[in-house]
């Protein structure tokens, strides 16, 4: 609390500059000439211009961070946006002396004479320091008087107390009650322009589809509006379209460009993200079921605080891993990738939900708006508590509960909780286990008919049974026993490895440190009459001792390159037991062979052993820690309590740990978390893990290497709203951090939120917003054409739609100013060229994801199935390091699921699809709240020759055919679907004659590189 | 395209180019009908963007927010080199470095970046010479490039913020360490447009073994209009560029035939279209869009069939030899590119990966020779083609990599990543022949004495083209977003006059 109040007091008396030197007040010396006054006049004016156009805005570029009002502290007390800050100067004293550049220090700093006062770090141009020193040679001519004056931080549309205003009473274009209409209506009309009449039926429903649902509607569609095209039936159609799950698959896609979500690391070690897709199918299901804003907020960066309980929607996190990672950075240089990676996640986070572009302050104040360094700084700190990679959850929330259940135990076991383990459903787990432990396994020995090494070492059996290995010491080695125990059925195997005086450090291995590995145990059952052995599946395994790093499950994971081992617990006996599946019975005739595969290297083989098996009742033969063991061998009466307490302890583990292992496997989503597995390529995982949050600093300049004080979590302190979510800010933990920042951005008083929100819907469905750069609301971005119609639907959006985008959507495409015709009218034109007034829709060319949906869609092809992996429209190879090659041009489009939506397209970071990419899909390496639209021959080329558009325009010629004998009724299907019309006679006479020559496909083609295909008036 | 509509179009670019320049074009509030139009003043054959920019004597506004003064270059071909080139192995020679061979100097903690912790100061394997009348000393992996360093301009002292392959080749092709930014051949593709409709403004030539780091990401437009990207060509691909033509094999309807009559109806219904929408000029630039890929696929297979060239000029570029067959085909591609009006052409030595580039980390003398070997003498047979062919004139040749390598073993044979300093050297039009700028330390370590960055470099080579780096700008995400990033002197040292 402190600290958000010190931080609000250093904001207040930060000053933001203003330049205003609109007035040139030239005073006249008293005593001098009128003739020369006039001169003096000119030369002042001189002077004057020379100063603001050439000397000013090096100082301002190159000084002003640190030492201008704007800056958070004036460094060494010099300021050098006013006349008396150089003339009274820093610490060091006067910084200018007029007329004597030599004597002036701000000359010497800038060209680092002196090693001790090198200002700016980075030295300034050759050229701007001979300005400098002419200026101040000429007399450091200065009309800066007065101090910078302050400016209100929130004196700027976005930032403004967010009021309703009323709507302007004026007539509205078609008599509409829509609000939107009278905002619109309003400026038009000052404008001395109106509205333009409504678009036609045809155009209306094939805009409001893919506007909605990025689908085009049947010719059907458009015929029954045509016939009836009331409010009503407009508004049914709106609703209809809303109700659609299409509706959620469109609208994921503009949030997914908003935050930059692809499936691939991108940077050097662009490494794809098989996990990354069920957070797009949260954003399909919440879009769909209309979850509120501010749930939306809070979901996408906390849900794991809000609702612990809903693990099924954990792939919310997704969200804050939507951004690249930098693999290579990770793994060497780990403190520049924490302060990358997590101004990845403050620029999304910033950018898509209120619109501020927080990451310009990461190496000085905000040039332009109210952003303090010490802002960006703790708002990276809200995500220092977490790492993307992939996280484990349970999709079915019982299961969930489950291994909640058990992980609690497993932790009161090691913790010894008394509390918990002398609990009754404990202590019934317990007696349950003491119970099959009463009687410990008898073992017989795997009496060997033969014993083998691979590699040529002697194995000598002594008269205990014991095999010792001697002679050659190969590098790696492969035991094959052969032999009969005399049991009729076998529940395990038992391995005992024994010092030994002629193994180095009395072994029980051979490598020189007396340790071994086993990489691998195989078990397989030879019947009698029969020709092959069968293999029998170990279910699980456990020894006395297991090296850090090497446990026996290593030596069972079907991975020849893990193994178990046992240093530095050497020159000791040990043993493992490996548990099979399921008991085997065993004829009296029946084998068994026993392969113990030792592939590490460096003679990390075993040097003493014997293996014996036992029927005894599983689990009761799993190797027992030692204090366990003589535990058990007191009798129950003897034991004291804290025995009691190891034993239940031990049992606890052991039966939760059991029916863990029995629990369904965890789903993955890439998203944050504390605990990661880091796709790493060619299937491997790097595990990720941060324990408690990290500690930020505020870097001075951004630089590393130049950490100043600690920040805690926070906000941006120019909106103080929730900031007592912030308050424990000490004490704080995961993800308390990152709920405190959801509550101060889904709070109804964040004037930004609501504005943002609206304001990206309008791009959505317009082509461009109100203020025309959705993601920044501040002094650089665009200025808003109605600022009071933001305001207005902010409001309404927040308190009368309760944040429900699809209310929101409805009232937009109901108005008039949506439903107007896009066709230019010249009188507007020439007022408002660019339809900033919205005087007509703005019309514009299909973008990548619609032209292929588009595509499928009159191809016949179209596969609504939803959800799951995405599909790769590439062929994967692995490529020179961990970054694949993918190969698009070979693709082939009759895979399964290739003409699925765009939505469900596996989106490779680094490497684009280039249909995709001609056709403006963004680069996602960066934020894209705003996709370009261009044309270029390389563009017209993709279109004709890729094969996605030759296949599947085949693919529609075909599904045409099929349904069509006559050739000019295909021409008219083809035209019906693609353009939803009926051609005119001279049009089917056209195609007809291209269509006779080439084919019906070749003019699928052409229609599909036509601009009444392309375009959405 | 109807009389009154085509002179509306005509209305709208005059009024556009007399009063916007193409940023603001493009900027124009982001509006789509600007984009296009922006487009089109690049690619339409009656006023290209190359010209409005590059003449300054014409009378256009554009020309003058941009451009400087008259361009020196027209065209640029960067050759890079994928790994961090190692400079006390090539071009920056380090008597020190054998002094104190074998001594344990290097900082004691592993630096940020650095993959595994410093060794020994290891002198360089190779025997070092003076060459040329500057008497440069370039070591004995560089024979061919040895002859040609009177006329290059060295930048000695080159520093990169990073010691990490992807966020370094950002950096040195974007300006930035991070994705999604515009690398220098986008920049120059948008700001100048291209010099000929019948080939495409950017291309990249990558190594035959794949992609550099970050894949795709180093030709990338980033938040510029996707036309600017680099064009990635597969130099030994039979089909020039990709989707030049229908895959016939595959799509038998797509005959020659079948394209052309198909692009005649198509171009008859996108005009008949156009003509019903008056006054969008995004409709005009997609009929214009067509015409131009029809030039493209009449020129493209001739600039890409290198059969043309004579057997002698297979054999300098070393075409007849399998270590320099690669590498030799693309410099040989790159002029012939160059030639015709590309203005950008990338060619990368070697993939990303552990192997086959110029990241030697294990052993400087067994895995540097054979990549100086694959580069030297194409490169060589490069410049000496162009300077044969006058393309000296208006061609820039710059010859770069991410980062330098340590003084330090690596092992005891490698070299670890090192931004502190490395070598780029610049070749052809308005280059000072023979200078050299900037000094390492005595070890090659960090650079000391005029030191130069990646803004000061693209700076320069702007400058070169006639750019003002300070004035290209995009405002993109709240930031008027420069190549050169908030830095960036043009280095005068190196240029001529």
């Amino acid at each position: 609390m402190f600290n958000q109040t010190r931080r609000w007091y250093a904001f207040n008396i930060r000053v933001l500059l203003v330049f205003c030197f609109i007035a040139l007040s030239i005073v006249p010396c008293p005593g001098i000439e009128l003739a020369d006054e006039v001169d003096d006049a000119t030369e002042k004016e001189r002077q004057l211009n020379f100063f603001h156009e050439q000397v000013e805005p090096i100082l301002a570029r190159h000084c002003y961070d640190c030492h201008s009002h704007r800056s958070q502290s004036i460094e060494s007390g010099l300021a050098l946006d006013w006349r008396s800050g150089w003339e009274s100067g820093g610490a060091r004293g006067k910084a200018i002396v007029p007329s004597k550049p030599e004597e002036s220090l701000l000359i010497r700093a800038v060209q680092h004479q002196d090693a001790k006062l090198k200002m700016p770090e980075e030295k300034l141009a050759d050229s701007e320091i001979e300005l400098l020193i002419r200026w101040v040679q000429g007399g450091a001519y200065d009309d800066r008087v007065s101090e910078p004056k302050l400016e209100e931080p929130r004196d700027w549309w976005s930032l403004k107390p967010l009021d309703q205003p009323s709507i302007p009473a004026v007539k509205n274009a078609d008599e509409s009650n829509n609000p939107i209409d009278a905002f619109v209506s309003a400026k038009l009309q000052q404008a001395g322009l109106s509205h333009s009449p409504a678009a036609s039926p045809r155009e209306i429903v094939r805009r409001l589809y893919l506007d909605l649902i990025g689908l085009p509607p049947t010719i059907e569609d458009v015929a029954a509006f045509e016939q009836d095209p009331s409010d009503a039936a407009y508004e049914a159609m709106v609703d209809r379209l809303l109700a659609s799950e299409r509706y959620g698959e469109r609208w994921a896609r503009h949030w997914m460009d908003t935050i930059h979500f692809a499936e691939s690391h991108g940077y050097e070690h662009d490494v794809g993200r098989d996990h990354a897709w069920p957070y797009r199918d949260y954003l399909i299901r919440s879009l769909n079921a209309d979850k509120d804003w501010a749930t939306l907020i809070r979901e996408q960066l906390a849900v794991d605080y809000y609702k612990p309980d809903a693990t099924d929607l954990l792939p919310a996190l997704g969200f804050l891993g939507a951004g690249t990672f930098d693999l290579s950075t990770y793994s060497t240089g780990p403190v520049t990738f924490d302060y990358i990676d997590r101004d990845d996640m403050v620029t999304q986070t910033m950018a898509a939900f209120v619109s501020t572009t927080a990451n310009c302050a990461r190496c000085h104040a905000h040039k332009f708006d109210p952003i303090t360094q010490e802002d960006y700084y703790s708002l990276q700190a809200v995500f220092s508590g977490v790492l993307k990679g992939d996280v484990g959850y349970d999709a079915d929330s019982a299961i969930a509960n489950e291994r909640r259940r058990l992980n609690r135990l497993l932790d009161a076991a090691r913790r010894r909780d008394k509390s918990i383990l002398q609990s009754d459903p404990a202590q019934q787990m317990v007696a349950k286990w003491l119970q099959s432990h009463r009687d410990p396994a008898t073992w017989s020995e795997l009496r060997p008919v033969s014993f083998v090494s691979s590699d040529g070492a002697t194995l000598t059996r002594d008269d205990n049974g014991v095999i010792v290995a001697s002679g050659a010491n190969p590098e790696t080695d492969i035991y094959t026993l052969t032999g009969q125990t005399g049991l009729k059925k076998i529940t395990a195997l038992q391995l005992e490895l024994f010092p030994h005086d002629s193994l180095p450090m009395k072994g029980p291995g051979r490598c020189q440190n007396g340790n071994l590995h086993l990489s691998e145990v195989a078990i397989t059952v030879f019947s009698a009459g029969k020709s092959s052995g069968e293999p029998l599946k170990i279910a699980r395994a456990s020894a006395d001792f297991n090296q850090e790093g090497w446990g026996i499950e290593r030596a069972i994971d079907g991975n020849a390159k893990t193994a178990w081992g046992i240093f530095p617990e050497i020159g000791k006996p040990h043993q493992a037991v490996f548990e099979l599946a399921e008991p085997i019975a065993l004829t009296p005739d029946a084998t068994i062979t026993v392969v113990l595969k030792q592939l590490h290297g460096g003679s990390h083989l075993i040097g003493a052993f014997r293996v014996s098996m036992t029927d005894a009742a599983l689990p009761s033969v799993a190797i027992m820690p030692a204090d366990v063991r003589a535990a058990l061998a007191i009798e129950e009466t003897q034991r004291t309590e804290s025995l009691n307490l190891l034993l239940a302890a031990h049992a606890v583990a052991e039966v939760a740990s059991g029916q863990l292992q029995r629990l369904p496997e965890q789903s993955q989503v890439y998203a944050v978390g504390k605990s990661v597995q880091i796709p790493a390529g060619n299937g491997k995982y790097q595990a990720g893990a941060i324990a408690e949050p990290k500690k930020v600093h505020l870097l001075q300049r951004g630089q590393i290497d130049k950490p100043k004080q600690e920040i805690p979590p926070g906000a941006l302190v120019v909106l103080d709203h929730a900031r007592q979510s912030f308050a424990v800010s000490e004490s704080m933990t995961e993800p308390m951090r990152r709920a405190a920042l959801a509550e101060w951005l889904s709070h109804r008083e964040n004037v930004l939120t609501w504005r943002s929100a609206v304001n990206r819907a309008w791009h959505y469905h317009f082509g461009r917003g109100l203020c025309d750069t959705p993601s920044d609301f501040g002094r650089m971005g665009g200025v808003p054409s109605h600022p009071e119609l933001i305001d207005w639907l902010a409001v309404w959006f927040r308190d009368s739609a309760g944040g429900s985008m699809k209310q929101l959507h409805r009232l937009i495409v109901t108005s008039h100013t949506y439903r107007q015709a896009s066709a230019t009218r010249e009188e507007p034109a020439g007022v408002d060229s660019e339809n900033r007034l919205l005087w007509r829709q703005n019309s514009h060319r299909l973008d990548a994801d619609a032209f292929r949906d588009f595509v499928l869609s009159v191809s016949g092809k179209l596969d609504f199935t939803m959800y799951g992996p995405s599909v790769q429209h590439f062929k994967q190879s692995p490529g020179p390091q961990s970054t694949p090659n993918l190969d698009y041009a070979t693709y082939d489009w009759n895979t399964p699921g290739s003409n699925r939506r765009s939505i469900y397209r596996y989106v490779w970071r680094g490497i684009p699809d280039p249909l995709m990419a001609a056709l403006d899909f963004p680069d996602l390496g960066l934020l894209s709240p705003v996709r370009s639209e261009s044309a270029s021959p390389l563009q017209a080329l993709a279109l004709m020759n890729n094969s996605f558009v030759l296949h599947f325009g085949q693919a529609m010629a075909d599904d045409v055919v099929k349904i069509e004998a006559d050739p000019a009724m295909q021409v008219k299907i083809v035209v019906q679907r693609c353009w939803l019309r009926e051609p005119s006679e001279g049009e089917v006479k056209t195609m007809m004659a291209h269509v006779s020559e080439f084919g019906l496909a070749s003019l699928c083609r052409v229609l599909m590189n036509s601009s009444e295909f392309l375009m959405v008036q | 395209m109807n009389s009154q509509n085509s002179k509306q179009i005509d209305r709208v670019q005059n009024e556009a180019v007399a009063s916007l320049s193409r940023r603001q074009l493009l900027l124009g509030g982001g509006s789509l009908a600007c984009l296009a139009l922006a487009d089109m003043l690049a690619s339409n054959g009656s006023l290209r963007a190359s010209e409005v920019v590059s003449d300054v004597q014409g009378d256009s506004q554009a020309s003058k927010a941009v451009v400087t003064r008259s361009p020196k270059v027209k065209r640029v071909i960067q050759l890079f080199m994928t790994g961090g080139a190692s400079p006390m192995d090539t071009f920056d020679y380090k008597p020190e470095l054998e002094r104190l061979h074998g001594q344990m100097l290097g900082p004691k903690d592993k630096p940020e970046g650095f993959t595994a912790p410093a060794g020994a100061i290891m002198k360089s394997p190779f025997p070092f010479q003076q060459h040329g009348e500057t008497g440069r000393w370039v070591s004995s992996v560089f024979p061919e490039q040895a002859k040609l360093v009177d006329e290059m301009a060295f930048l000695m002292a080159m520093t990169t913020k990073t010691n990490v392959h992807g966020p370094g080749t950002y950096m040195m092709n974007s300006g930035f360490l991070l994705p999604g930014f515009p690398c220098l051949g986008a920049w120059v593709s948008y700001a100048l447009g291209n010099l000929t409709d019948n080939l495409p403004t950017f291309v990249v030539l990558p190594d035959a073994r794949g992609l550099p780091y970050n894949q795709k990401g180093c030709f990338s437009a980033g938040f510029l209009p996707s036309t600017h990207e680099g064009l990635v060509i597969q130099a030994s691909s039979k089909t020039a560029l990709p989707d030049l033509f229908a895959d016939q094999s595959k799509f038998g309807y797509a005959t020659a035939e079948a394209s052309q009559d198909g692009l005649e109806l198509l171009q008859a219904i996108n005009g008949k279209f156009a003509g019903a929408h008056g006054g969008d000029a995004r409709l005009e630039s997609r009929l214009a869009s067509y015409e131009l890929a029809a030039k493209m696929q009449l020129s493209a297979p001739e600039a890409f069939d290198l059969s043309q060239e004579s057997q002698e000029t297979h054999r300098s570029y070393g075409l007849d030899q399998a270590p320099t067959e690669d590498f030799g085909r693309r410099c040989l591609l790159a002029r012939r590119m160059i030639e015709r009006g590309v203005r950008f052409v990338q060619v990368w030595s070697g993939p990303q990966g552990a192997v086959n580039n110029w990241d030697n980390h294990g052993n400087i003398q067994t895995e540097l020779p054979p990549m100086a070997l694959s580069v030297d003498r194409p490169i060589a047979a490069l410049l000496r083609d162009l300077k044969s062919r006058g393309l000296d004139q208006d061609t820039l040749v710059i010859w770069t990599t991410e980062f330098g390598r340590t003084p330090f073993a690596q092992g005891s044979l490698g070299r670890d990543h090192n931004g502190g300093s490395f070598v780029t050297w610049l070749w052809g039009a308005g280059v000072k022949p023979g200078v050299s700028y900037g000094q390492s330390d005595d070890w090659g370590y960090q650079a000391v004495e005029n030191k130069t960055w990646c803004y000061d470099l693209h700076a320069t080579i702007l400058h070169m083209l006639g750019i003002d780096h300070l004035k290209l700008t995009v405002r993109q995400n709240g930031i008027d977003r420069r190549l050169t990033d908030v830095h960036g002197r043009v280095i005068h040292e190196i240029l001529n006059s």
